[in-house]
């Protein structure tokens, strides 16, 4: 087990810049997910602890060791791959067993290594077989442990779930996580997939251009963004944006929206002169009522029920929304509803994007 | 009411269909038959009496069938020696043409060296260059070494096998990246990368590569002939041409002996045709 430090790291592909001076400390344990939109930089920065990209700029230090330097091997991680790598030649023992061949390392101690991992994972009755004649589950599962064997200290997964279907997907996060709790070694995750980030990791770093957006828990990252981009990129569906001018009345602030719309806000401080900002709410903090009870007016667009919950578009003057309700509540399209806003559990962005303080 | 001009109409195309098979395979059986005529006669050749193989007329079955001509070469020629040499030279051909352009491959695709590019742009250069144009240099060279008329002098300059090479290298360039930096990971050298990875990854291809390259080896004639003057290093293709005695060319015995040169050719290329197939579908298989 290591903890894993990244100082100061920048890459430049040519003239592209594609990691910016980047800090970042993963605990010794943790479970860490670079979470980020395609070309945020997640995968480079995680090849970059691997070894397998040189930084531009920058020093990584794992397990208080200064590994910038040094070849992938030599520094105690292992790495799952988004196309498992799975050598199509070998069986999977062989499969399991290559690194430890390299080494060179004795036959029987090989035997026991594959052994012990085939174990773990249930792989036993696959040992005989060659890549090609596993399912998706079962090559992942080798794949993973093809690092297990090597006893990592730092375990890394660079979008590893992404090539199995739905149902597979969940099951394998289930067990990812459980592997977690066994080995309790440090892991870090690559995903695109804010659902796998928040069900796996116990701590979100959530990449934007090569920067970090913010850094948390996943609780945090979701009841409390940082800014705009972290509260549309977390949740599913997204947060509701809408544009707004704030000001202050009396002891609290009052947004006031496209078409008239107002939302007393219980947000502590008015940041900077005010002016042009928007409201950021989650569909699960809104609810429908009857027109011209709520703090918005509207007619529903489309309504999309997924049997535990619904999701109710809703067209209103100060934009478009998604609500969620009750999946018996009758919303049909065309029908004119109100909407009334959970102001506790609002957000405000300023217009660089940066959240406003929250209420006390 | 529109079922049975249909029915016929249906009947009418099934016929010309038909007519159409049926010519397409009597001209690809007439074409099989002229490709293979000129083997069978060869065949009969080797087993017929010298008398009779020059007698006026078509014989296309023997009259008298004999041995004698198999008997003759075998016993009263360097046979065996020429298989020797034709064995170990072809064989080492083989061996070297397939190390070397794999590394070389292996080192065009996968390393990063300054001249890289310019090493690349010579081998594709020089696969422009017919060989038969540089006899007279290959001739000097073994000369000066001292190397005509042994193994070394007649295997040297077949080995200039860019065709493999360039083979090789785009093999290795259609290898996902991400099973090399798996390896890499796993503490793999570039020689562990490229023997324990790359060549059994393509081993298909290094068959097929490796028994094309015997074959063409096992059949040159020209350069073996021009290298060797001793009758005892000659390879087998260049020796059948001695199979004559003082009453000048014996057609039997020649064939006997074209027959018997080219028997471990077509053995090897029958015995491995199978895994040549199977080989080539497992590697479409990888990059699958």
């Amino acid at each position: 087990m290591s903890s894993v430090e990244l100082r100061g790291i920048t890459k430049r592909f040519g003239a592209v810049e594609v990691i910016k001076g980047l800090d970042l400390s993963i605990n010794d344990g943790s479970f860490t997910a670079l979470l980020g939109p395609s070309g945020c930089g997640k995968s480079t920065l995680l090849r970059i602890v691997a070894g397998l990209e040189q930084a531009s700029g920058g020093q990584v230090v794992i397990g208080g060791r200064d590994v910038t330097g040094a070849a992938p091997a030599e520094r105690g991680v292992a790495m799952v791959f988004q196309s498992y790598a799975l050598y199509p030649h070998l069986t999977v023992e062989q499969n399991i067993c290559f690194s430890l061949s390299l080494a060179r390392a004795p036959k029987a101690e090989q035997k026991a290594q594959a052994a012990r991992v085939a174990r773990m994972l249930q792989l036993e009755p696959l040992m005989g077989r060659r890549p090609a004649e596993l399912s998706g589950g079962q090559r992942q599962r080798v794949a993973i442990g093809r690092a297990l064997v090597r006893d990592p200290e730092v375990f890394l997964f660079d979008e590893p779930l992404s090539n199995l279907d739905a149902l597979l997907r969940v099951q394998m996060r289930l067990e990812l996580a459980k592997l977690h709790q066994e080995l309790g070694t440090t892991m870090i995750y690559v995903t695109h997939d804010q659902v796998e980030a928040m069900t796996l990791a116990d701590r979100i770093v959530v990449l934007d251009r090569g920067r970090i957006a913010q850094v948390g828990s996943p609780l945090d990252l979701y009841n409390a963004p940082a800014n705009r981009f972290v509260a549309g990129f977390i949740g599913s569906p997204g947060m509701n944006f809408l544009p707004a001018r704030v000001t202050r009345e009396g002891a609290g602030l009052v947004a006031e929206l496209p078409g008239g719309g107002r939302l007393a806000l219980p947000m502590r401080a008015l940041r900077g002169a005010g002016g042009t900002s928007e409201v950021g709410i989650r569909p699960e903090h809104l609810r429908l009522a009857d027109p011209g009870t709520g703090d918005l007016d509207g007619r529903v667009s489309v309504v999309e029920n997924l049997g535990n919950t619904a999701y109710v578009h809703v067209e209103t003057p100060a934009g478009p929304l998604v609500v969620e309700a009750d999946p018996g509540l009758r919303a049909d399209p065309g029908m004119a509803v109100g909407v009334r806003v959970d102001v506790g559990r609002a957000h405000v962005f300023d217009a660089d994007g940066v959240a406003w303080p929250l209420a006390a | 009411m529109t079922a049975i001009p249909m029915e016929a109409a249906r009947v009418t195309r099934l016929r010309r269909l038909n007519v159409a098979g049926g010519a397409l395979t009597a001209l690809i059986v007439l074409a099989a038959v002229a490709w293979a005529f000129p083997l069978y006669w060869g065949i009969v050749t080797s087993l017929k009496v010298e008398q009779d193989v020059v007698r006026p007329g078509v014989h296309l079955i023997p009259e008298r069938w004999t041995l004698d001509a198999y008997t003759y070469v075998l016993f009263n020629s360097q046979i065996g020696r020429w298989y020797v040499n034709s064995v170990v030279t072809a064989g080492a051909v083989t061996v070297l043409v397939v190390a070397m352009s794999a590394a070389a491959g292996y080192a065009l695709s996968q390393l990063r060296f300054p001249g890289k590019r310019l090493l690349w742009w010579l081998i594709l250069a020089s696969f422009m260059v017919p060989i038969p144009a540089l006899l007279v240099n290959h001739f000097v060279l073994m000369a000066q070494f001292g190397l005509l008329n042994s193994w070394a002098g007649v295997v040297l300059p077949q080995l200039i096998a860019p065709v493999t090479v360039i083979i090789y290298k785009q093999f290795f360039d259609s290898v996902p990246r991400d099973f090399r930096e798996a390896a890499v990971m796993d503490g793999a050298t570039e020689l562990q990368l490229l023997f324990r990875l790359y060549l059994p990854m393509n081993w298909g291809i290094t068959t097929a590569l490796a028994i094309i390259t015997f074959i063409g080896a096992w059949n040159t004639f020209l350069w073996p002939f021009l290298a060797v003057t001793s009758e005892d290093m000659m390879n087998i293709s260049v020796g059948i041409t001695q199979v004559n005695d003082a009453f000048g060319v014996r057609y039997a015995r020649l064939m006997a002996a074209a027959l018997l040169a080219a028997l471990p050719v077509a053995l090897v290329y029958l015995v491995f045709q199978r895994r040549v197939t199977q080989a080539i579908m497992l590697t479409a298989g990888i990059k699958g």
